[in-house]
């Protein structure tokens, strides 16, 4: 299940002009855009036929992309920098420090649906690291006083943006 | 005039209120550069590139100035002008200063491209993570084609028509590998090609195609504006300009700077004006150059070194990317490497053997001597290893694996020596 409907959906992929050189902004916006913050089947199926391509070839660049997600997600999916520059600059603490807090591991929601947490790959923050990305923003030079804060707002719901 | 130890490229980043505006980029210069190269002989535009001896800032640090002259008399009715805005590199973030802060200067370089060239269609590959950024950048590209520097008949000249369009990544690192990033934005997977062809011959659609990083699109503008002596006297010998460097890791003014190529290492990571020195207290002990391809550099041989492409070459170094990670004595060199291991086995794309699988062997025998369990072998097993990957590999990624893991072994030999066990581990634990 998707929260986007039909006409969203379609408006996205007109914006970007039914290009096939586009289907990642496409996949990228969609995905960001819906709640569950993925592509379905039906969506998949739906970007395929716009745009003229196969099935296939939208399932293998789902598959190959990281940013591109093909099951759901938590509503704020906490995405740690695990390259050098932050890791060695306190981002170490992160994942165990998420896992002490949401009592989950890597990857899986919390049983609200409300928190998942993984590494990512550098995101270009390396002079605030250790930082934390959630979908655009991202929280930088993080101590563990700040995660608390962090995971503190957006239980009380104080970024609307997000 | 442009002089030395003064901002090139982000001279407008601090003045500017309005990143896109096209009126207020013009008050800084914008678009001189666009505008003289359209008073020259073609030819011209190329004389004053080679003059300017900029090497690409990507990582690679191939002559511009060639790579240009080589599009320029390859034959084609169509011929495309890439920007590779995939800034992956671990460590460096300084093509998202351009991007969000002087797109319009990106542009401007992409334009004259498309004027020397006669391209029609302009793509900039922006990684996924800079999404917000690809707003920006869009916001730019209107504004500079309703101001006429995009689109049909730009500066009214008749066929003079070209138009960019940016493309997301969506999170692959090997897609900052050019033939890589050239097949994303064919809408497939972004998986390198066998080389040759060279791009420059068979490129986007199979057409001759310029790719070229974000740093060195928004440095042709200056070379134009100001000519090409001007611009190579502000770097060395072996390439002109100034590059942009991003600090980070220990040291205590993490972030963006621009320095002439040839200002000394040290004054970089221990003046004020740049990197302050260790934030940690602790003395300083490793650097990792250009990003987690980068070969590594033991701060202890590093009192006279020169931070330029020779400089830098003479130690067995590379600018690389601009990257300048800085770690203490605290850090385990075997530690660090772990890490960058797991990064490449990580974005190993799979299309060859030798990277894929060899990934992850580099990966596992280093946490051997990690965690003190190697045996005796393992070092000539991973040299081996190392060696394997590097001959063996079709693409950048898989032939630079091996650049970190060599310099580490060959200035830190004793902390690899210590992981190889020479008695049976003690038992752990109680008596159980
Ligand atoms: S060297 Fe590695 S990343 Fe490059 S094409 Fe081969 S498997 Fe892919
Ligand atoms: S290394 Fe963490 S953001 Fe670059």
């Amino acid at each position: 299940m998707n929260s986007l409907s039909l006409s969203e959906k379609e408006a996205i992929i007109l914006a970007n002009d039914s290009d096939p050189q586009r289907i990642l902004n496409i996949l990228i916006a969609i995905q960001y855009d819906s709640e569950e913050g993925y592509i379905d089947e039906e969506t998949a199926k739906l970007v395929a036929e716009r745009l003229h391509l196969s099935q296939a070839r939208v399932y293998e660049i789902l598959s190959f992309y990281a940013i591109l997600k093909t099951e759901p997600q938590a509503k704020y999916v906490l995405k740690i920098c695990n390259s050098t520059p932050c890791l060695y600059t306190g981002g170490g603490m992160l994942s165990e420090m998420l896992e002490t807090i949401l009592e989950v591991p890597a990857d899986e929601p919390t049983p609200d649906g409300l928190f998942m947490y993984h590494s990512i790959p550098c995101i270009g923050a390396c002079d605030q690291g250790p930082v934390i990305k959630i979908k655009d923003t991202v929280f930088g030079d993080l101590t563990e006083a700040k995660v608390y804060q962090l995971i503190d707002d957006l239980q009380n719901g104080c970024y609307q943006e997000l | 005039m442009i002089k030395r130890n003064q901002p090139v490229l982000l001279k407008r980043i601090t003045k500017m209120k309005q990143a896109t505006d096209v009126t207020e980029y013009r008050k800084y210069d914008g678009f001189s550069g666009l505008l003289n190269a359209i008073e020259m002989e073609k030819a011209a535009i190329l004389d004053e590139l080679d003059l300017a001896h900029l090497r690409g800032r990507g990582g690679a640090a191939f002559p511009l100035g060639k790579k240009w002259r080589h599009l320029y008399s390859s034959k084609s009715d169509t011929k495309y002008i890439v920007c590779n805005a995939d800034e992956g590199e671990p460590g460096t973030f300084k093509d998202k200063a351009l991007l969000e802060h002087d797109p319009l200067s990106v542009i401007e370089g992409m334009v004259i491209a498309g004027y020397l060239f006669s391209a029609k269609a302009g793509y900039i590959y922006m990684r996924g993570e800079y999404r917000r950024i690809q707003k920006i950048f869009q916001e730019a590209l209107d504004n500079a084609e309703q101001a006429g520097f995009l689109g049909e008949n730009i500066l009214g000249i008749p066929g003079f028509d070209y138009k960019i369009t940016i493309i997301s990544g969506a999170g692959a690192y090997v897609c900052g590998e050019n033939s890589a990033l050239l097949n994303s934005i064919e809408g497939k997977t972004g998986r390198p090609r066998v080389k040759p062809p060279h791009l420059a011959d068979v490129g986007l659609y199979l057409q001759p195609t310029l790719v070229n990083n974000v740093e060195s699109f928004a440095g042709i503008p200056v070379i134009l504006r100001e000519g090409g002596q001007a611009y190579r006297d502000l770097g060395t010998e072996d390439g002109g300009g100034t590059k942009l460097i991003c600090l980070s890791g220990h040291i205590k003014n993490r972030g963006l700077y621009e320095v002439n190529l040839g200002t000394p290492l040290q004054e970089i990571l221990y003046s004020e004006e740049y990197g302050g020195g260790s934030s940690t207290g602790r003395t300083l002990k490793f650097i990792h150059f250009g990003g987690q391809s980068g070969p590594i550099g033991a701060l202890r041989n590093l009192d006279d070194c020169i931070y330029s492409y020779e400089g830098l070459w003479d130690k067995d170094l590379s600018i690389g990317s601009g990257a300048i990670v800085v770690m203490d004595e605290q850090v385990s060199i075997v530690d660090y490497l772990v890490n960058v291991a797991a990064f490449f086995a990580h974005e190993s794309c799979g299309k060859c053997t030798p990277c894929r699988l060899g990934t992850t062997r580099i990966l596992e025998l280093l946490t051997k001597f990690n965690t003190q369990t190697a045996v005796a072998g393992d070092l000539e097993r991973l040299e081996k290893m190392l060696m394997h990957v590097t001959n063996l590999s079709a693409c950048g990624l898989g032939q630079s694996v091996a650049n970190p893991m060599k310099s580490g072994l060959a200035y830190f030999p004793e902390e690899f020596e210590a992981g190889i066990q020479k008695v049976a581990a003690p038992v752990k634990g109680g008596l159980w």
